[in-house]
């Protein structure tokens, strides 16, 4: 306890000579740092709380001289006071002060010097309009019952000043200054989180000056990313987009804030995944083709650090598919072509991924799939040579819109004819993208043999495991499995099991005997759901298969948790 | 409903004497009582406040208690209308902490109970703490802007502090009208009196523009500057403004030509007489025929420059009214017969002006 006032003592010395250079806050210089510190500070008047609430005043008074002098100093300043709780901090720390029954005339002072700053506080105009508050005396009305209207109006003002700004050009009379816009974005600094405001914060994230230099203070467009973010106020959606098309940290920030949500320890299903990246505005920011590239880019980071984590991946994939939703509902006369959105990708690739599956019918995508198929290898096999890049930008390209890969696994499950060699190449370029030539030939052979198999089996009718073990060749040792082997052909053998009769009979046992590690069980996991949110977004769904693949997906979740 | 009357005239009186040197006598128990009551009666208020003919009632009691006490003549104030009673408590609160006269024992409990620390959640949301710490938030908030961020704004009807004025006034107006044998004229006639005239005949003037009402839907909770309190009070406005010559005249002085001009053109009534008010101040003036100017005989006359001032902004008035401006001066013309000549008739070099600078 001693050494925590010992700290606070010197604290007290550091604020008291930062609140005696700040002063009143009255230049922009001492505004500027005052807005800096203010988190801090009230961090610091909380600690002084928990402190002072403990000792009686006399204490107090030996413990920390400087008190009075900093406190009265605090309510000098309207913007501590403007800030979040500070004011309610204040308050809590002078009541400390009070005496409850003063034995001497002194401390009867000191009661009436901290009721004093109290009122000062409390009341709300601290200048003095004569006329306004003789009218208001004589209409019987105290401040207390006008002053909401009062700030309300002179919201209301301000914003129809800064919008008339706008539609009038070059009408100086009613123009605001440059230097008065600064200025409200400075006073805004402390106040974002005050519903009152919430007018005059929009109106000043899309205002447009008309000098090429940004005109709002930085600090403002730092204090409204972070109370957007963590939910203290609320705002339109043209209003955050115009925050992060003016201030790219906002717009980094925001993006790393939904990859905490989405990446945390629980793994987040499909639809919650969809929920917080629809809330998260991102999507519909993205039409603005330079923050979809950085928001892009910021995944492709995520995707190389994680080395293509799963959940990273889905991610992506919601992501890109609510960004095309929201372009398609975008309105705009100016439409970008692609190649904005996307510029390293070659035009053809392009156009051909970014078809929605759901408008080609079932029996169509052979035909689309070769074609992805050999443009994505003729970049690959062109990037291979020389460019330092690699097969990477072509396999982010293609895990943007993983339902390809998804689409071709059902066609090679479906067909009865061989399996295609440009689609067996598709799906292991997706599941494994570093694989050099030989060894990619050589997942192609062993996905196509079990899908032989698979094919021989499910003709001869019933199933039983150990035939699919046998199948799969998962306990073979005389076969070593490329890295790419493992997750499809447990895609591809899910797939099977879901699809056919015959695998769904034994279904549930094939899946028991996959799901024996907790990675692997989250694997399965992570399949059954994208199976059932593809079948639903594309009517696809068969209903035992639907039921059946819940039913799986609910049990392994059980055993997760 | 009569213990609710009872509760609220009992408390007004609570609320008025927290304001005087009788608060010495209260003791920690007294204080106590005082802010349960205040908490009742601000769920009360929640209650109540979407429901028309109970907000009326107790308005119309609220008002026949202050009726004998006139406004701020001599006795205070107490529960002023039904909207006071949303931060009845803030208002106690604030009075009592004001008040020198309430003892130490008392006032220590009072802050214990205004600002009991942290986390205390109160079953209907927002504590009394929080209302409070957001009075401070609010008006840090009016102080910053008022220092950091504003201007009178050119342009009065939008200025906020005339705007907040305005529709306290009609605000009362309307309440008063309501009320039995309330007598809006009356209220009128004694803020008059009372009032640096300047500001009030500005804040009238702003008054008389606020929007037009719109169809208020069932229930809605009536505020600050809904549109249903605003027409109502303007008609005692303009009854009231042409009531006495004298004021009608001071409005027509006091008040910035283009807001007059505003005025005239939502209101045809005040058009009128603001016209023949023109008239009447044009009829003072002569020619001077050595200085070239039209001047007055005394001082109290109203000057060429600002005659002709109002007279071109009610011409950039949209029709009817600049019509029917243009067409008063041109008759007045003829009737002094009709000169082309300068220096003859006001009339003439008026149309002169205003048609070269047109």
């Amino acid at each position: 306890m001693a050494q925590e006032s010992g700290d606070l003592v010197s604290d007290c010395q550091f604020w008291l000579q930062k609140l005696s250079g700040w002063d009143q806050a009255s230049t922009l210089e001492t505004q500027q740092d005052t807005c800096l510190h203010l988190p801090r500070f009230q961090e610091f008047l909380r600690q002084m709380y928990e402190a002072l609430k403990e000792m009686d005043p006399d204490t107090i008074m030996e413990r920390f001289p400087t008190v009075r002098q900093l406190l009265a100093k605090t309510c000098q300043n309207p913007f501590i006071l403007a800030y979040d709780e500070s004011q309610k901090i204040v308050i809590w720390c002078l009541c400390c002060l009070i005496n409850k029954e003063p034995q001497s005339t002194a401390e009867s002072r000191l009661n009436s010097w901290v009721q004093g700053l109290l009122l000062h506080i409390l009341s709300p105009f601290r200048f003095d309009v004569k006329e306004v508050g003789l009218f208001t005396q004589c209409l019987g009305y105290d401040p207390v019952d006008y002053y909401p209207g009062l700030l309300k109006n002179m919201v209301l003002s301000l914003v129809s000043e800064l919008r008339e700004n706008h539609l009038n050009g070059f009408n100086t009379q009613r123009r605001m200054a440059p230097e008065q816009v600064t200025s409200l974005s400075r006073i805004c600094v402390p106040l974002v989180t005050l519903p009152d405001f919430e007018p005059l914060v929009e109106a000043l994230l899309t205002y447009h000056g008309h000098g090429p230099q940004e005109v709002l203070w930085p600090q403002f467009f730092e204090a409204v990313s972070e109370a957007f973010l963590l939910k203290k106020m609320s705002l339109p959606a043209s209003a955050v987009i115009s925050l992060w098309l003016r201030h790219l940290p906002s717009l980094e920030k925001a993006t790393l804030h939904l990859f905490e949500k989405l990446f945390s320890r629980e793994r987040n299903c499909l639809r919650r995944i969809e929920c917080l990246i629809k809330d998260s505005l991102l999507p519909q920011a993205a039409c603005h083709p330079a923050v979809f590239r950085i928001v892009d880019e910021m995944f492709r980071c995520a995707l190389l650090e994680t080395d293509g984590a799963p959940e990273v991946l889905a991610a992506l994939q919601v992501f890109t598919r609510c960004f095309l939703e929201a372009l398609e509902k975008e309105n705009k006369q100016l439409k970008f072509a692609f190649k904005a959105y996307l510029p390293y990708a070659p035009p053809p690739l392009a156009t051909v991924l970014l078809q929605l599956p759901a408008d080609l019918p079932q029996g169509c995508w052979l035909q689309p799939l070769q074609h992805i198929s050999q443009l994505l290898r003729e970049a690959v096999e062109a990037q291979a040579h020389g460019s330092h890049q690699g097969p990477l930008e072509s396999w982010f390209l293609l895990a943007h819109f993983g339902g390809w890969a998804d689409m071709a696994a059902e066609q090679l499950l479906r067909s009865e004819a061989d399996p295609p060699a440009a689609l067996l190449w598709l799906l292991a370029f997706y599941y494994s993208p570093r694989e050099g030539g030989p060894q990619r030939a050589r997942t192609m052979v062993q996905v196509g043999a079990m899908l032989h198999r698979l094919r021989q089996l499910s003709a001869r009718g019933r199933l039983l495991a150990r035939d699919l073990q046998a199948a799969t060749g998962e306990r073979s040792p005389a076969d070593p499995s490329t890295p790419a082997c493992g997750p499809l052909v447990r895609r591809l053998l899910l797939g099977f099991l879901l699809g056919t009769p015959e695998g769904r009979t034994i279904a549930r046992e094939a899946v028991a005997s996959m799901a024996h590690t907790q990675d692997r069980t989250r694997e399965v996991i992570g399949v059954l759901d994208q199976t059932l949110s593809r079948w639903g977004r594309l009517g696809v769904e068969a209903p035992s298969a639907g039921a059946l693949t819940r039913a799986l997906l609910e049990e392994l979740r059980a055993q997760v948790q | 409903m009569d213990p609710l009357l009872q509760h609220l005239e009992r408390f007004s009186e609570v609320l008025s004497v927290s304001r005087t040197p009788h608060v010495s006598t209260w003791d920690q128990a007294t204080v106590r009582r005082a802010l349960q009551w205040a908490r009742y009666l601000r769920h009360v208020y929640q209650r109540f406040c979407s429901h028309e003919s109970i907000r009326t009632t107790l308005d119309r009691q609220l008002h026949s208690l202050r009726k004998e006490g006139g406004l701020g003549a001599g006795t205070v104030p107490g529960l002023t209308n039904f909207e006071a009673l949303a931060h009845c408590d803030i208002l106690l609160s604030l009075r009592l902490l004001k008040n020198p006269a309430l003892g130490d024992a008392a006032c220590h409990y009072l802050l214990q109970q205004l600002f009991p620390g942290r986390g205390v959640p109160d079953a209907d949301g927002e504590t009394l703490q929080d209302s409070l710490a957001s009075l401070a938030r609010r008006g840090s908030a009016v102080h910053m802007l008022r220092f950091y961020g504003y201007r009178e704004n050119p342009n009065l009807q939008e200025d906020s502090l005339m705007k907040t004025q305005a529709e306290l006034l009609l605000e009362r107006l309307q309440e008063v009208g309501k009320a039995e044998a309330g007598d809006p004229g009356k209220l009128l006639c004694s803020l008059w009196e009372r009032l640096p005239q300047n500001n009030f005949l500005k804040v009238v003037a702003v008054a008389l523009l606020e929007p037009q009402l719109s169809p208020r839907s069932q229930g809605e909770a009536l505020e600050l500057g809904s549109p249903q309190i605003l027409r109502e009070g303007s008609q005692d406005l303009v009854h009231w403004l042409l009531g006495k010559s004298e004021i009608m005249g001071a409005f027509c002085r006091n008040v910035p030509a283009g807001l007059l001009t505003s005025v005239a053109s939502r209101h045809p009534a005040l058009s009128h007489a603001y016209l023949s008010v023109l008239t009447d101040w044009s009829r003072h003036l002569h020619y001077d025929l050595q200085k070239g100017v039209w001047v007055g005989a005394e001082s109290q006359d109203v000057p060429w420059q600002e005659l002709y001032t109002r007279f071109q902004s009610l011409c950039q008035a949209p029709p009817p009214l600049k019509d029917e401006v243009l067409t008063a001066l041109k008759s007045y013309k003829a009737q002094d017969g009709d000169f082309e000549v300068p220096g003859v008739s006001i009339w003439t070099d008026l149309l002169l002006a205003l048609q070269s600078s047109a």
